[in-house]
């Protein structure tokens, strides 16, 4: 069991819109959300924005709704990569340092996925991310992200799955246990399509984590300066060597 | 496909049914009821009842109250202190508030004086204590149950309030009620109702909904099971709060005792709910919330003292003793 999370809040450029879609996460009974900022590189040298800093949004956090905590708010970085070669999702499940592969669900996907790369991505801990909003506005969106979702489950079975809502107003975002029914439609089985919001979205902010760290076991923690008094302690060290 | 295959299930849920007699030796209603340790809502219905006798009354409003602490440290509740003072005397429940089972750390002080932890993955890791993972955390574990043995002044460094138990009545009038026979739990083709019917019957009520199946009724197309009977007036009390084992138990003798002098009601019903996030169902078996924590029983009391037990929990639980 794990918190429930939603880990795509569109980032627009009206902060009160934001600070509406928290609100609302909260009330639904979300614990952790993530604002993603999505930057596209079709144009060269495109600066990425500076992410939402957390303070100037809220004051003090919202409190989840039926808890005592507040709300938890992280940041997130979406690149679109659209190569005309289709090979790019193969790259990213085996090779690119990415925690999330996402889903398109704005058209048909022109490829099937094949087992072989899915299974390498789920191996180094990758999760594949489905969108929902798109469903709740468009009706052909709404085809395209069940058949998406339905390829998708047939190669990974649906391991390392995780729902977010993409949601760009307050009323996208739907609370957890509808979104975890949204997952039986999507060929998630009960246990699973509850882990697609709760369990793996916790796993995939660990492995954004252990990116930081050496193979997940050893962080590093930064020291502060020494003083300069302290510079006696290297030549003592090398002094033990000589002898040593 | 086996996508719509599994859509047109529903999630597992158990409904056990079982008769039996007051005054039977073996009857093992006393020690189901007070192996119901968290209950949140008590509800009886008695047909054919316009006023609540005093007895009864006087039994509703003494459900006694219950404390709110907030911030309470955990180790609070294992030093030899708080053991001495509250739980050598016994009946000492205690249950984590505004936690959700399958979300956070819960615990539960159970009146036999176990404390039951159900903490998340990283809690267990971080405590160290030895444990068990939970029957129904799916692929990954990530739920353990850990057992350790070992209120207005006490705590009075928290923050402690005392609650009353919230009571509602009301009256319902005109109610198609089911025919029952004690005899037949699975009911009698055009004779009497079946305990499955009966209980979908009282969720009914208890939600309010018109069992007449108007066509213009948008929210339920629900029927009352036939054969049934139609009652001029029924009388349906609800208590919600933490309410004790012990208080269940002896508004379930005065149930009993109801039929003592000869009335219209054929049968009353007692209905207990469990607290949703509450980490144990009955005695020590495990419960959780899927996508719902339900955890009731129901006594049907016929007035010849046989009485049905109906008990059901929903996906994430152990089957009900």
């Amino acid at each position: 069991m794990a918190v429930f999370a939603d880990l795509d809040l569109r980032a627009g450029s009206d902060l009160k819109v934001l600070r509406g879609m928290v609100e609302t996460a909260a009330h639904l009974g979300y614990s952790v959300v993530a604002i993603n900022h999505v930057v596209d590189f079709k144009e060269k040298k495109q600066e990425i924005e500076k992410p939402v800093v957390v303070s100037e949004l809220f004051t003090t956090l919202p409190i989840v709704q039926g808890k005592s905590r507040p709300i938890k708010i992280l940041t997130r970085l979406t690149i679109i990569v659209t190569d005309p070669s289709h090979c790019n999702v193969l790259v990213a499940c085996t090779h690119l340092d990415v925690d999330l592969v996402c889903i398109t669900v704005t058209e048909k996907l022109p490829f099937y996925f094949k087992r072989p790369p899915v299974n390498v991505a789920i191996d180094r801990g990758l999760g594949f991310e489905l969108v929902y909003s798109p469903a709740i506005k468009d009706s052909t969106m709404r085809r395209y992200t069940i058949s998406n979702a339905l390829n998708l489950m047939q190669i990974c079975k649906g391991k390392n799955v995780i729902i977010s809502s993409a949601a760009e107003r307050p009323l996208e975002i739907r609370g957890p246990y509808d979104v975890a029914n949204l997952g039986l439609l999507f060929g998630l089985s009960e246990v699973d399509a509850k882990a697609a919001v709760s369990t793996n979205c916790r796993a995939a902010l660990l492995h954004g984590e252990t990116r930081k760290t050496a193979f997940g076991i050893v962080s590093t923690v930064k020291k502060p300066r020494p003083s300069e008094g302290d510079d006696d302690s290297l030549p003592a060290c090398k002094k033990a060597k000589c002898e040593g | 496909m086996a996508t719509l295959r599994g859509l047109r299930e529903t999630p597992r849920h158990l409904l056990v049914c079982e008769k039996s007699n007051f005054g039977h030796d073996k009857s093992r209603h006393r020690h189901l009821v007070e192996t119901h340790y968290h209950n949140y809502k008590v509800s009886f219905l008695i047909p054919e009842c316009g006023i609540l006798s005093k007895e009864l009354k006087n039994l509703v409003m003494e459900t006694g109250p219950y404390y709110f602490v907030k911030n309470l440290p955990l180790y609070e509740l294992i030093t030899h202190e708080f053991i001495n003072t509250f739980v050598k005397k016994g009946s000492c429940y205690a249950l984590t508030y505004n936690t959700n089972i399958d979300e956070d750390n819960t615990v539960a002080l159970l009146p036999n004086g176990k404390l039951i932890l159900s903490l998340d993955k990283d809690t267990y890791e971080e405590t160290g204590l030895q444990g068990r993972p939970s029957q129904y955390s799916g692929r990954k574990i990530m739920k353990f149950s850990t057992e350790e043995s070992v209120m207005m002044s006490y705590f009075s460094k928290y923050q402690i309030q005392e609650q009353q138990p919230k009571v509602a009545v009301s009256t319902l009038r005109d109610l198609q009620c089911p025919v029952l026979q004690s005899g037949e739990l699975r009911g009698e083709a055009e004779a009497s109702c079946s305990a499955p019917e009966l209980f979908d019957w009282l969720g009914a009520v208890f939600c309010g909904v018109d069992p007449n199946n108007e066509p213009n009724n948008f929210i339920s197309t629900y029927c009352c099971p036939q054969p049934s009977t139609v009652v001029e007036k029924a009388y349906l009390c609800t208590v919600t709060g933490f309410i004790v084992a012990e208080k269940i138990c002896i508004l379930l003798e005065q149930l009993c005792h109801y039929f003592d002098e000869p009335k219209l009601a054929p049968w009353v019903t007692l209905s207990v709910q469990g607290f949703a996030d509450s980490p144990v169902s009955w005695r020590e078996s495990e419960h959780g919330f899927q996508k719902g924590g339900e955890h009731l029983y129901t006594f049907v009391i016929f007035n010849n003292l046989d009485y049905w037990l109906q008990m059901a929990v929903g996906a994430n639980d152990d089957c009900p003793p």
